[in-house]
């Protein structure tokens, strides 16, 4: 599993690599920092008028963040909705958020 | 004034670089349809003359810029006298300077104008906009005048070398050598006249906000938008609406500061990452080429221009567009004939007939 930055444009289809184990809870719209994001993964910041797409993977991340969920909690529901290895899970988290970090969307998670 | 307004707009070209007056005349007639328009050009090869859509009802050729201002209110006059016009939208930076310079020769002609005043229009010349953005502490790129070829190279010294040589109306092109400064400093000498701006490049995503000012100091309506899409000469092809809370507070201050009346274009370079900010390039003191693709989402500011020109009560308000509308330039080939070139260029004048039906091949078949 390779979490995708949410800035990448994909139209490849690799965005689905990890296998779904459950169908993933209903995803309303969700802001995370100025983006919208779909439930289908596409995401438009009405400040700047840009547009990305995410992978679902991705999409769990931001949504949790935004829901203000912990590190482990986070990977909680990743696993739970993927079938993934807990320390792929964990390793490919680490980098996502670190990611994000640097892109200035979010703080340290705890 | 005639019963029914008749209005005159420039700048009908929509080439490589499109010049506003199509867009203008566009939204103008989806407000009122039955609205007798009419065209001066500088050209009889401006696209607008040809189009299904957008074509004025008549057209006349005007002096060019160059020959002076006499020539153009000769001109002017001698237009009148075949067809009395009572609302003048200019749609050129190069036409700006002597119709806002005597609003009485428009006045006394009996012309209405949505313009802003001398005042205004020169504080935000590009030679004066650091002074503008000093004032309503809004960033801008440092721009330096120059009017020969040594004090050309000093500035671009002094910028860091990597600058946008920009003639004194329109125009940009990217110098990153003496050579390549030089051909633009020349080009643009030859295109628009003294002085030459030479301005620090600064990139990132280009921004622009269209907008009506009231002259007191209020926009009436704006748009905002993204360049999604970039011709090669830096040109908008395509853009989204955006609404940044920061990019409104902008705008406002700055035409708070003009109390400028009228249309307006900000352009604004905001340089990537979170901490960049918008960065003021230029105020076009006219509608852009994109003026219509707001008047497809109930913000149509020419026709609010108009009812401001003549005083009239807006017939239907302004609405914000919503983040996530946008357009696309979309070019396509025009029909002309060459008895309507050949009436604009013997006689600089052209009044539309009604076309001809053609009869539809198949049902002529049939009969």
């Amino acid at each position: 599993m390779k979490l995708a930055p949410p800035a990448q444009i994909r139209h490849n289809g690799h965005a689905h690599e990890a296998r779904l184990a459950v169908p993933p809870a209903e995803l309303a719209t969700f802001d995370f920092h100025t983006v919208t994001w779909q439930a289908d993964g596409f995401g438009f910041d009405a400040t700047t008028g840009e547009f990305f797409t995410a992978s679902p993977t991705a999409l769990i991340v931001m949504q949790s963040l935004s829901e203000k969920l912990n590190r482990q909690q986070i990977l909680e529901r990743i696993t739970s909705t993927f079938e993934v290895a807990r320390s792929t899970a964990e390793r490919d988290l680490e980098s996502f958020l670190a990611e994000l970090t640097h892109l200035g969307l979010t703080k340290e998670v705890n | 004034m005639n019963s029914s307004p008749i209005i005159a707009v420039t700048g009908l070209h929509r080439g490589e670089n499109p010049q506003p007056g199509s867009a203008v005349i566009r939204s103008l007639r989806r407000v009122y349809p039955e609205l007798r328009i009419i065209g001066l050009v500088y050209d009889s090869l401006e696209s607008g003359l040809f189009s299904e859509e957008d074509a004025p009802d008549a057209a006349f050729t005007m002096s060019y810029p160059g020959a002076g201002v006499e020539a153009f209110w000769q001109r002017l006059d001698a237009i009148l006298e075949i067809e009395r016009f009572d609302v003048l939208i200019p749609c050129l930076d190069a036409e700006m300077g002597p119709l806002v310079d005597s609003p009485e020769k428009l006045r006394e002609r009996g012309i209405h104008v949505c313009l802003p005043t001398a005042a205004s229009f020169q504080c935000r010349d590009k030679s004066k906009l650091s002074e503008l953005c000093e004032r309503t502490h809004c960033r801008t790129p440092q721009t330096i005048a120059v009017n020969d070829v040594n004090s050309l190279h000093q500035a671009a010294a002094t910028l860091g070398g990597n600058v946008f040589v920009k003639g004194r109306f329109y125009e940009a092109k990217r110098a990153l050598t003496p050579a390549a400064r030089e051909a633009a400093y020349w080009h643009m000498i030859e295109q628009w006249g003294a002085p030459v701006l030479v301005q620090e490049n600064v990139e990132g995503e280009e921004y622009n906000v269209i907008g009506l000012g009231d002259g007191r100091g209020h926009i009436l309506g704006s748009c905002s938008m993204r360049k999604m899409l970039l011709t090669a000469s830096g040109k908008g092809f395509g853009g989204m609406v955006v609404r940044d809370p920061q990019l409104d507070a902008i705008a406002q201050s700055l035409i708070a500061e003009l109390r400028w009346n009228g249309p307006f274009e900000l352009e604004f370079v905001k340089p990537d990452g979170p901490r960049g900010e918008y960065c003021l390039i230029e105020i076009n003191p006219r509608f852009p080429a994109w003026c219509d693709f707001p008047s497809t989402l109930n913000c149509n500011l020419p026709a609010a221009a108009l009812e401001l020109a003549l005083g009239w009560q807006p017939r239907e308000p302004l609405r914000r567009p919503s983040p996530g509308k946008f357009f696309i330039r979309h070019a396509i080939d025009m029909t002309g004939d060459i008895r309507d070139l050949a009436a604009l260029t013997t006689t600089g004048q052209l009044i539309r007939q009604a076309h001809e039906p053609i009869a539809q091949p198949a049902f002529a078949h049939n009969a």
